[in-house]
């Protein structure tokens, strides 16, 4: 086997130098490009989390997901109601 | 304890206000009918001086939308994003296409044969919205509607004024039977007759439930419809197709915390058809489904009917 001389042995290390360069580069293009992708992808979302000024609605038109009446409801007995829920 | 009602018509839909103290219907009154006026110039889509309408017709400029409307349109984009989409408010062009395209009092009469396109909504990823600036933005032919979680949301807004204007008791409003509760309920709870069209008559023969707070909503194929050419048409529109939804269910009650997410649950379980049941379960919402042949499903914590309570 021959033996690598101190000139061989840098000639070596640029050339690994610049091949981990290029790999870094074209991971951080890749990553960029897919975020991008992402966030065109999703702009319907809003772009703030600030609360709406119609401050009276805001739990009407917050949360992550639909939330369950703090106490469920209970059969009625026979008998009316006084309100109708329905279609309209 | 007794009730004192108020109705009248709003929206394009019959309005009740009840009141657990008698002297207070008059106050709740005037503050509901306030918020009505104001929800109906803002989120209007058959009114051609509401903002909605000016939105609608901005072809792709952004807008600085009011406060209520900037609210409607987060709640519209919530109910989208918490369903995957199910209940989409870029629906507008769709339901005018199926010809609703006017106040539902003029379209009942069949106008002859129309032709309908399958395929997708725009969808609610269309809309740029900044929710600080309250800047909105659709894209050149995109239409909203906020039908379904405008009204309500109408109804949550309306609760509440009524009651901060009543200052003590509870308060009950009622939107074409979307149902929303603020301050304490009469002993035993508000009695609500769970009904397929909210036209019944809530003294007439059926299941009652009792509400301790939040709010109820119903959807149904049944009500809203109407002919064209000899087919009959509904409301509710499934996004993936822009057509009237075809599932198993005609009509779906939940019960919420708030009126808008029982609305916003209600009109996904028709839209999602069969997965609608474990959709409803796993989200612990009461829920009674009612099959097209008339066959009644009890979801979750929906009390049973054999479970009486006084």
């Amino acid at each position: 086997m021959k033996t690598l001389t101190p000139i061989d042995r840098d000639r070596g290390l640029q050339r690994l130098r610049r091949l981990t360069f290029g790999a870094a580069a074209g991971a951080l293009m890749a990553v960029l490009g897919i975020s991008y992708v992402a966030a065109a992808s999703y702009a319907g979302k809003s772009t703030s989390t600030s609360t709406s000024t119609a401050s009276a609605a805001s739990q009407s038109s917050t949360g992550s997901d639909l939330q369950s009446s703090a106490q469920a409801p209970s059969t009625g007995s026979s008998g009316s109601g006084t309100v109708t829920s329905g279609g309209s | 304890m007794s009730v004192a009602v108020k109705s009248w018509e709003a929206l394009g839909t019959s309005v009740h206000v009840l009141t657990t103290d008698p002297h207070q219907v008059a106050a709740a009154e005037a503050a509901v009918r306030e918020i009505l006026q104001e929800v109906d110039a803002a989120c209007s889509r058959f009114r051609d001086d509401s903002e909605l309408s000016r939105l609608n017709a901005s072809n792709g400029r952004a807008v600085e939308a009011s406060p209520l409307l900037a609210c409607a349109i987060a709640t519209a984009l919530r109910a989208a994003r918490v369903t995957n989409g199910a209940v989409d408010p870029t629906i507008g062009a769709a339901l005018g296409a199926a010809g609703y395209d006017d106040d539902f009092s003029q379209i009942a009469a069949d106008r002859g044969p129309i032709t309908l396109h399958a395929g997708p909504v725009p969808g609610w990823q269309a809309i740029r919205f900044d929710e600080a600036s309250r800047s909105v933005a659709l894209p050149a032919g995109v239409e909203l509607d906020l039908g379904s979680t405008g009204k309500a949301l109408a109804a949550d807004l309306a609760a509440s004024a009524a009651h901060t204007a009543t200052a003590a008791g509870g308060v009950l409003v009622s939107l074409g039977g979307d149902l929303a509760t603020a301050g304490i309920p009469p002993d035993g709870g508000w009695r609500v007759l769970i009904a397929e069209d909210s036209r019944v008559e809530p003294d007439r023969e059926g299941p009652v439930i009792c509400l301790r707070g939040g709010g109820v909503a119903t959807s149904s194929t049944t009500v809203r419809r109407w002919r064209r050419g000899g087919a009959v048409l509904h409301h509710i529109i499934d996004p993936a197709t822009g057509l009237p939804t075809t599932g198993p269910w005609r009509t779906a009650t939940v019960v919420a915390r708030t009126c808008v997410d029982a609305n916003i649950a209600a009109t996904a379980a028709i839209v999602l058809a069969d997965a609608a049941v474990d959709w409803l379960k796993t989200r612990n919402l009461p829920a009674r489904l009612v099959e097209n042949d008339g066959t009644i499903h009890s979801i979750g914590p929906w009390p049973d009917p054999k479970g009486i309570t006084a």
